[in-house]
């Protein structure tokens, strides 16, 4: 079912937490809403499932105009962060409170349940309480639950945040693997940008209340939008460096070191000042626009290693490398950018 | 804790200033089940005679005991049932639900809360005599649950405040309109506060005096409390073997529930101190 | 209305319902009672108009005019239709009309008067027994009659020829008015009676001492059995609990016992050659220290509960780091425990001290506020003047007059007590906006 958020405001007493913001959402995708704490992306979450009222603008399911449809009848399913299942009760009896709310039959109920505990691998545990529980498995419940009723659309608000590394992992794959099973359309909250890439078909970037950026999670990577996204997406993450246009080329501020523009963005006026973005894996020794600086910092990531290098004027360029550690810290070396994949950003962040 | 301090002075301290409470509760027990002589500690033979008032017909003009205890049990029953209740249902309303002078009504709770009450004694007095509930049992229940409801609305509050928002949400997405989300989903996390509440209005109402003393002295509606100084009153003498065994008989059911209970009725010191 | 505003509503009835009733109308009402002179001889419902001796002595009080009370004490006969009625019925119709025919309106001033006339009658009762019981039959007398309303009171006056000069109209009324009335005087009265100044100093009195006992020693029992094994603690935490939880009168009779000449004390004493007396009530020193134990050993659990789970919410590693810098045991309390009671000791001292201003059972049952009135709270006083006193009159004007100077403080302390918490983050709004 498409979704369509149209010029929603939310406001808090005096405070406005989201202007108009516009989201369109399609049938059977998985969208990815991602930014940092505080940015809006639960406040978004709770005005779809209707938990929220909103201050202006329209809330469409496919054609149906639900803005003022109360929670109840929105037919969303939602899974939160700490899963919220009823603590009293155990997996069955979690799993079908939905329907019993809808007063099915006990022979649909049943049926209905060990299905849904099939799909989500948990056929084992029904007799438990949520307190007998891992943390994987609760969230499987959680997702039983949201899923048992058949919604039109599926919420996830940071589901993987209370997981160790590895259930985390699993996770992911199975979240999208049931998403796409069932057809259903889901938004999923996280600020972890790697989540989002690897579990979403596209991903909306947010930042104070507004979208910053809609892409799919390549282009979003490779052609960000503002300084912004570019900062937000990639781990490690991307290294800015500030100078003025002197020519077709960048001077960095306080050094003798320039840099090539990228030929690909918009030419920029002379005199003017721009943020040049590198990504680590743009930043090797064989490239050849050769940068001098210091290595000031060493972490040694088992398949690869990551450097710190301090220019002259104090700007820190980040590099990946996946040989062994090779240099020591405090070694001087000369690498090279890769000027046709750096990115460049006017002064209020936009992209060249 | 903390075994590298002696413990022995404390020990010795604390005996020494519990001790007028321990021997007025050992001999509490002792005299009621020994004959005792006047002016002797010593306890005598065993006997149940102090007890007879339990079997023997009451004295002309008294109240029959065993009426006094149904009564008592009335009014401590009809107390923590209102209680629970109304401070079940109202601090869910003021913890969870929007509705309109929200604010007034917690900011009234809290004055509420720490108001002294027992000054209002003489109005509510009148106000029974003009609505014609004075000497009834269900007048002073109605009195003694309404002066234990802010506190009890604000220890269900405290509770319901604990109980994550994201089972209420979860409640509202699975369909379940915001009774069923109390009633099925909410209610059973706050059984502890229910239970705590309970017991402590239940304890409360079985212990107090002056309200039934004043409010329904009648024998009718008369409870132990006022049986008991009743008893103390119309005696010349301070037979206090007599007054121990009727208050023995009479507190024993606070001590048994207080000491089955005692780890879940802890759980209502605590609400008040939050701020 | 939204649904969510209903239900909250609904939710909040029985509450809003019961406190409204029992609460805020009786604070209220403790307002209104106390500018009326309520008692038991004005009952609390309306009045009526009676002469009656009480009335007659506070007329006399008054210096109304002595001719005017006279005639409100006298006894007149007045030969009237209701009376020759009787007559008809007790002594036949005879009687009846030959009385009717000679003396019908006329006014007698005494039975001796009538009694004569009527022996001047032909059909007279033969026995001087029975001439006394038809003059009576005619007997007229405010005095002790009920008027419901004022006007039939004036009637009733007009009915026996008892004639009144200007203005003695409304003093007579006042003074046959049964009911209570408006007055301001229960105030002046508070301000002018010494026990009032009594009542108000022992009430300090008490309040600082039990205070202090309940806050020292909740302290000194939460420190000393969190320093004890936890099977030791429980044991004395019970000990000082259950007078919390104790029946009133019985916990105040075992104090009895344990204090009074036949009980424990004097008995233990008496060997060392001490009289038996009563300890409790002996002196005024000995009932002060008396009422300060007993509300203490109550009040000191609170503090201990409070205390002690403050006490328990110090991180372990906290102590075990102020012993490892050799920190001795007086130290520790000194410099990491008392310094985290520092808000559940405000905590409880302001709310005890407001339930302490207006508490009075156990000083009640124990000293009866005695000796003398030595021991007499403002609580007590009020609820003694209203609602519990020997003379028999209940003033419930006067005495609620005194419980709003309660019901004043308690009020102004209530907001102070509002100020304590955190009234913005508890109002917070709740987050399902339905
Ligand atoms: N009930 C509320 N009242 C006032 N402000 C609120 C309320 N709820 C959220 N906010 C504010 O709205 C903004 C967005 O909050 P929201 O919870 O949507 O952030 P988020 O993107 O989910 O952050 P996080 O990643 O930390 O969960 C924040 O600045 C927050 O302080
Ligand atoms: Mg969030």
């Amino acid at each position: 079912m498409r979704i369509l958020i149209d010029n929603f405001t939310k406001t808090f007493g005096t405070t406005t937490v989201i202007r108009d913001m516009t989201l369109d959402i399609e049938s059977g995708e998985m969208l990815a809403l991602l930014g940092p704490s505080g940015c809006g992306k639960s406040t978004t979450l709770f005005a779809v499932c209707g938990i929220h009222r909103m201050n202006g603008g329209r809330l469409l399911f496919g054609d149906r105009d639900v803005t003022t449809v109360s929670s109840q009848d929105r037919n969303v399913g939602v899974v939160f962060q700490n899963y919220a299942l009823y603590p009293h009760m155990n997996v069955f009896e979690n799993i079908s409170f939905p329907l019993k709310i809808r007063k099915e039959s006990k022979a649909d109920i049943d049926a209905k349940v060990r299905e849904m505990a099939k799909l989500v691998h948990i056929e084992d545990l029904m007799e438990r309480k949520p307190a007998q529980l891992s943390g994987g498995q609760q969230q499987r419940v959680a997702l039983a639950r949201a899923l048992i009723r058949k919604p039109d659309v599926l919420l996830l608000d940071e589901p993987l945040a209370n997981l160790d590394a590895k259930l985390r992992l699993e996770m992911r794959s199975e979240i999208r693997r049931i998403q796409q099973e069932t057809g259903i359309t889901a938004i999923l909250v996280t600020h972890d940008q790697v989540e989002a890439m690897s579990m979403c078909d596209r991903i909306a970037i947010m930042n104070k209340g507004q979208i910053v950026q809609l892409s799919s999670p390549s282009e979003m990577y490779n052609e960000p939008a503002s300084a912004f996204v570019a900062g937000f997406m990639g781990n490690p993450p991307i290294s800015f460096l500030d100078g003025t246009v002197e020519g077709s080329s960048l001077r960095l501020d306080q050094s003798s070191i320039v840099l090539p523009l990228p030929e690909s963005s918009r030419p920029a006026s002379p005199a003017s000042r721009v943020k040049l973005g590198v990504r680590p894996e743009y930043f090797q020794p064989e490239n050849p626009d050769k940068v001098e600086g210091k290595i000031s910092f060493i972490e040694i990531q088992g398949r690869e290693t990551l450097y710190d290098v301090t220019l002259e004027n104090g700007a820190v360029l980040r590099s990946i490398q996946s040989s062994g550690p090779l240099h020591k810290l405090g070694d001087t070396v000369r690498w090279g950018v890769d000027h046709s994949r750096v990115l460049a950003f006017d002064e209020s962040g936009a992209r060249l | 804790m903390t075994k590298n301090f002696k413990t022995l002075p404390v020990y010795i301290l604390l005996s020494v200033l519990s001790l007028p409470l321990v021997i007025m509760y050992a001999y509490l027990v002792i005299d009621t089940f020994t004959v005792t002589t006047p002016g002797s500690l010593v306890p005598g033979p065993f006997t149940l005679h102090n007890w007879r008032f339990l079997w023997e017909p009451a004295k002309p003009g008294q109240a029959s005991i065993w009426a006094a205890t149904l009564n008592t049990f009335l009014f401590a029953g009809g107390t923590m049932l209102i209680v629970l209740m109304t401070s079940a249902t109202a601090g869910y309303a003021l913890s969870r639900l929007r509705m309109p002078m929200r604010s007034f009504m917690l900011a009234g709770l809290i004055m509420l809360h720490a108001f002294p009450t027992v000054t209002l004694i003489i109005s509510v007095f009148l106000i029974l005599q003009i609505i014609g509930l004075y000497d009834t049992l269900i007048g002073v229940i109605l009195v003694r649950a309404a002066l234990d409801l802010p506190l009890g609305v604000w220890i269900m509050k405290g509770f319901y405040d604990n109980v994550p928002w994201e089972i209420e949400m979860a409640g509202v997405q699975d369909g379940a309109s915001r009774f069923t989300v109390w009633w099925r989903l909410i209610l059973p996390q706050i059984q502890p506060g229910l239970a705590a509440l309970g017991i402590f209005s239940f304890l409360q109402a079985w212990s107090e005096f002056i309200l039934p003393q004043v409010l329904a002295p009648g024998a009718n509606a008369q409870v132990l409390s006022v049986y008991m100084q009743a008893v103390v009153k119309s005696e010349t003498q301070m037979d206090f073997t007599l007054f121990k065994t009727i208050g023995l008989f009479y507190t024993l059911p606070v001590v048994v529930i207080y000491l089955i209970f005692n780890k879940k009725l802890m759980n209502i010191y605590g609400g008040g101190t939050k701020g | 209305m939204r649904r969510s505003h209903l239900l909250g509503l609904g939710f909040m009835t029985p509450a809003i319902l019961l406190t409204l009733a029992l609460f805020i109308i009786p604070v209220v009402l403790t307002g209104v009672f106390s500018f009326t002179n309520m008692s038991t001889s004005t009952g609390i419902t309306g009045g009526a108009y009676e002469i009656n001796p009480r009335s007659i002595r506070l007329m006399k009080d008054a210096g109304l005019r002595e001719g005017l009370i006279g005639d409100l004490e006298e006894n007149l006969y007045k030969i009237d239709a209701a009376g020759l009625a009787q007559v008809e019925k007790d002594f036949g119709k005879k009687l009846a009309e030959e009385m009717k025919g000679a003396y019908d309106g006329q006014t007698f001033k005494d039975r001796r008067e009538l009694v004569r006339a009527i022996k001047d009658l032909k059909s007279r009762p033969r026995s001087s027994r029975d001439l006394n019981k038809a003059a009576d039959l005619f007997q007229k007398s405010i005095l002790n009659v009920r008027y419901d309303d004022e006007s039939a009171f004036l009637n009733g006056l007009g009915n026996l020829g008892i004639t009144l000069q200007d203005g003695e109209q409304a003093e007579l009324t006042r003074f046959a008015y049964t009911g209570w009335v408006w007055t301001t005087e229960n105030f002046s009265n508070m301000a002018a009676m010494p026990s009032t100044y009594r009542a108000a100093f022992n009430t300090v009195l008490y309040i600082a001492f039990t205070l202090t006992f309940n806050i020292v020693f909740g302290v000194f029992l939460a420190v000393a059995t969190f320093y004890l094994p936890s099977a030791a603690a429980s044991t004395f935490r019970t000990i000082w609990f259950l007078p919390r939880i104790l029946p009133h009168v019985l916990y105040v009779i075992l104090w009895k016992w344990f204090t009074w000449d036949t009980g424990f004390l004097s008995q233990v004493l008496e060997p060392f050659g001490v009289a038996p007396r009563n300890w409790m009530m002996d002196t005024e020193i000995n009932a002060w220290v008396s009422i300060v134990l007993i509300n203490g050993f109550v009040g000191a659990s609170l503090g201990m509960i409070l205390f002690s789970s403050a006490i328990k919410a110090i991180p372990s590693s906290m102590l075990y780091a102020s012993e490892v810098d050799g920190a001795s045991r007086l130290q520790q309390v000194r410099y990491i425990i008392l310094p985290q009671l520092r808000w559940p000791i405000m905590f409880t001292s302001i709310y005890q001290t407001l339930s302490l201003l207006t508490s009075f059972d156990y000083i009640y049952l124990a000293t009866d506020g005695g000796p003398g009135s030595s021991t007499t709270v403002w609580a007590l006083y009020a609820f003694k003047t209203a609602l519990n006193n020997y003379g028999g009159n209940l003033q419930y004007g006067f005495g609620a007059a005194l419980a709003l100077v309660l019901v004043g403080i308690g009020i102004l302390a209530s907001v102070l007590y509002l100020r304590l918490f955190d009234f913005k983050s508890m109002n917070a709004a709740p987050r399902i906006e339905q």
